[in-house]
């Protein structure tokens, strides 16, 4: 009679920071305040480029949160399509050279451009992503949202690096 | 493992002259003492056992190294018989094996010594079995640690010299990746973990190297940060995020230093790399990250 020793491995299929990065999109929508004619509806977050772990976060918060009596709605594609009526668009890494386009396209829309590229702040977005050591933050360009038509909150400016 | 079957039969097969000779000398002994033994002849164990008890607590014999040898005899055979709980198993084992080592102490001239040692020998294997039990059936690590203890000292008081440090290594590697593996499956439960961790800190203190435990410790810091993420509501306010990702951060970073010693001993391991390349992931050295994923995938591509 032996012991027998078992091997496990880290948790397959949950990437803690698409789930750090749900949490801030969520948090996001309590410190703006969307034009009125967006109210209504589902609240759609227009995910562009790749990233299946990304993806799978917003869904799974899409299923069980609202934001306020609206319901969630994610839309992914590669590239923008121009005929949705986004609330935030959440432009992923390796689709990042079509920020130039995206803020063009909607500009005064009332669609929060929310990026993760260095830099991108000062490029477009009102909200980039970074990582300082070793976690989650993100920069906050207050001039890029009200050009984008939302209404803002000078809360949010306390909790993020402000970059205007 | 020590071997004492061999022993124990010689003993077992002894035994019989043993009762002739206390029934030679049995004019001294009461009747009870004699009834027990007559009992046990007949393997009437759970018969002789209470009579045993008295002789033990009676002032006539209490002294006698053989009421303490004939009820160890008969405690561990009834261990044997049971088929009750575990718990009532252990009890009958422990009577046994200090019933053995007290007839040892009365016993001046040695008259039961090569039987009281062969009891005490059965009794440490019977221990180290019900550990493994305990552990891998039961789930029960604080009485597995109890009877692996119990193994270890009785394994001791006859073998003063033994290492115990091979045994200590199997038993704890089993103990922590029993534990992680329970972990897992129960929803990453802390209280799991928390053991698991212990027994695998326990490992690396007997064996820095040991390839296994370091692997696991690792995953299992990456594992505990990454639930305290997983278990956020995707409403948790942007101050309570931030003192929860520092928490898990902490916990990533203390996963590294085990990977990476498995990734010294062994580059070609590719669960450290995969691991690795979590670990630098969670933490956003997306550099790091790549650098662990680039070697994963030559090391896929050699094969």
């Amino acid at each position: 009679m032996a012991f027998s020793s078992l091997s496990f491995r880290q948790q397959p299929t949950f990437d803690p920071v698409s789930k750090g990065k749900a949490i801030f999109i969520y948090n996001f929508t309590r410190y703006f305040e969307w034009p009125e004619k967006m109210k209504s509806g589902n609240f759609i977050i227009h995910v562009i480029g790749s990233n299946a772990n990304i993806n799978q976060e917003l869904n799974k918060m899409a299923a069980i949160k609202q934001v306020g009596n609206q319901k969630l709605e994610i839309k992914s594609s590669n590239t923008i399509d121009i005929n949705l009526k986004p609330h935030i668009i959440y432009i992923l890494n390796d689709a990042s050279d079509q920020l130039k386009e995206v803020a063009l396209k909607f500009k005064g829309k009332g669609a929060l451009i929310v990026t993760e590229k260095n830099g991108l702040a000062r490029a477009g977005a009102a909200i980039n992503f970074v990582a300082i050591d070793n976690k989650q933050k993100f920069e906050y360009n207050k001039s890029n949202a009200v050009s984008a038509g939302l209404k803002t909150s000078d809360e949010l400016k306390n909790l993020a690096i402000a970059v205007d | 493992m020590i071997n004492i079957s061999k022993s124990y039969h010689c003993v077992k097969s002894g035994f019989c002259c043993l009762l002739v000779f206390l029934c030679l000398y049995g004019k001294s002994q009461t009747n009870l003492l004699m009834e027990a033994q007559e009992l046990c002849n007949t393997k009437q164990f759970d018969k002789a056992i209470p009579m045993l008890d008295k002789v033990v607590a009676n002032p006539e014999t209490k002294n006698d190294p053989a009421s303490w040898h004939i009820r160890s005899y008969a405690y561990l055979q009834s261990f044997k018989q049971s088929t009750g709980n575990i718990t009532t198993k252990i009890k009958l084992l422990d009577v046994s094996v200090k019933s053995a080592e007290y007839s040892i102490l009365l016993d001046k001239e040695n008259t039961y010594k090569d039987n009281n040692t062969a009891f005490i020998k059965n009794a440490a294997t019977s221990y180290y079995k019900l550990c493994i039990v305990l552990l891998q059936d039961s789930l029960d690590d604080k009485k597995s640690d109890t009877c692996y203890f119990k193994y270890k000292k009785y394994t001791f008081l006859l073998y003063p010299e033994f290492n115990f440090k091979e045994k200590d290594i199997e038993y704890y590697k089993a103990k922590g990746s029993t534990f992680a593996d329970l972990y897992v499956k129960n929803n990453f439960n802390q209280k799991y973990g928390d053991v698991a961790k212990g027994a695998l800190l326990k490992v690396l203190e007997l064996d820095p190297k040991n390839i296994a435990a370091n692997i696991n410790l690792g995953i299992l810091y990456y594992n505990q940060g990454a639930t305290l993420m997983r278990m956020m509501d995707y409403d948790v306010d942007l101050s309570q995020l931030d003192v929860i990702q520092e928490n898990a951060k902490k916990l990533f970073k203390q996963s590294l230093p085990f990977m990476i010693k498995v990734y010294e001993l062994d580059p070609k391991n590719k669960k450290a790399l995969e691991s690795l390349q979590g670990s630098y992931s969670a933490l956003m050295d997306e550099e790091k990250a790549n650098e662990f994923k680039q070697k994963k995938e030559a090391l896929t591509e050699q094969k």
